[in-house]
């Protein structure tokens, strides 16, 4: 059973990627946390006895179902209030945040080049996009099995497919932002 | 063959993948303040959750227990509160018994007692039957 530290660090650990693995999928910062704050209080109300090894994969099933959950959410109210979804889902806002973030992560990196920091930035905002632009089971079996570190079969179990579905979406997703960041001249 | 340039291929691409993800760690590892603080406000807010879960859980088992200590040692009194219930209805049942024999038993004193007047009377019971030993007596009554 997880103590309340293991829990705090497990969450502290988590919270940043959670938020941006959200904002990659649903381009909007405010949805991206409300997202992790649901997961957040599911994990710690139903799952916080539990061994604190079985915390991240059940992050990660947690942190995927809610993120189905608002995208449910949407298409509901798309359905219902279709002009004014139109504006409120407008995807323009999401890239100005992150440039916004892109900003920030200049200031911290001091000791950088001015030039080579904007370049990186320039490069991860780059990546950022094509992330944002891959199929939405490709991104998320791309960001679980390299970015949260998980192995194929707690990927598929994560995500409630097969580990060769996993296989596919992740080589599919790495050859598609491969392609992509190379036409942009992008070298890693 | 295959399968080996099949092998360096995953390889390739895991190294390709994880190289980008640790881009991605950069740029998630630096979130504006405000961004940062709403996290920390979230993980406050689910350990508070925890806590009370963790409460609500312990609160829980130990109503289970005390229900449980008391419908244990309440198996005896239900018992005696059974046998008390049983005590009136057995006297009421026991004291209608008893008014019926005692009123049986008086009756037939009763009666006893009438036909053994009779027996014993000088005048036989038979002449109470005449009608005119019954005139007799109506004109005794009448003088």
């Amino acid at each position: 059973m997880a103590t309340e530290q293991e829990l705090s660090d497990f969450l502290k650990s988590v919270e940043n990627r959670a938020f941006k693995r959200s904002v990659y999928h649903v381009r909007n910062e405010e949805s991206a946390l409300d997202i992790v704050q649901d997961s957040m209080m599911k994990l710690a109300e139903h799952y916080g006895h539990k061994p604190p090894d079985e915390l991240p994969m059940l992050f990660q099933r947690i942190l995927s179902n809610c993120t189905l959950d608002w995208f449910r959410r949407q298409k509901t109210r798309n359905a219902l209030f279709s002009n004014m979804s139109d504006f409120d889902s407008g995807s323009d806002d999401g890239e100005f945040e992150l440039l916004d973030v892109l900003d920030i992560s200049d200031d911290s990196q001091q000791v950088e080049s001015a030039e080579s920091s904007t370049q990186r930035a320039q490069t991860l905002r780059e990546i950022e996009v094509e992330i944002q632009e891959l199929p939405a089971r490709q991104r998320e079996a791309f960001l679980m099995r390299y970015w949260e570190e998980l192995d194929v079969a707690e990927t598929a179990a994560a995500m409630g497919c097969s580990e060769g579905s996993v296989k596919t979406h992740c080589s599919r997703a790495v050859a598609a932002l491969s392609k992509a960041l190379k036409a942009k001249g992008i070298q890693l | 063959m295959n399968h080996a340039a099949s092998k360096l291929n995953a390889s390739n691409q895991d190294r390709f993948a994880l190289k980008l993800t640790s881009r991605l760690s950069d740029s998630a590892d630096a979130l504006p303040h405000d961004i940062s603080e709403r996290l920390r406000t979230a993980r406050m807010q689910a350990l508070g959750a925890h806590k009370q879960a963790k409460l609500a859980t312990s609160s829980q088992v130990l109503s289970n227990g005390m229900a449980a200590t008391l419908s244990l040692s309440g198996s005896d009194s239900d018992l005696w509160r059974r046998a008390a219930s049983i005590v009136p209805l057995l006297a009421l049942v026991v004291g209608l018994l008893a008014i019926q024999f005692l009123g049986n038993d008086e009756r037939a004193r009763d009666l006893a007692d009438i036909d053994s007047a009779l027996l014993t009377d000088d005048l036989p019971p038979a002449a109470y039957t005449d009608p005119g030993f019954a005139q007799f007596l109506k004109s005794r009554q009448d003088h």
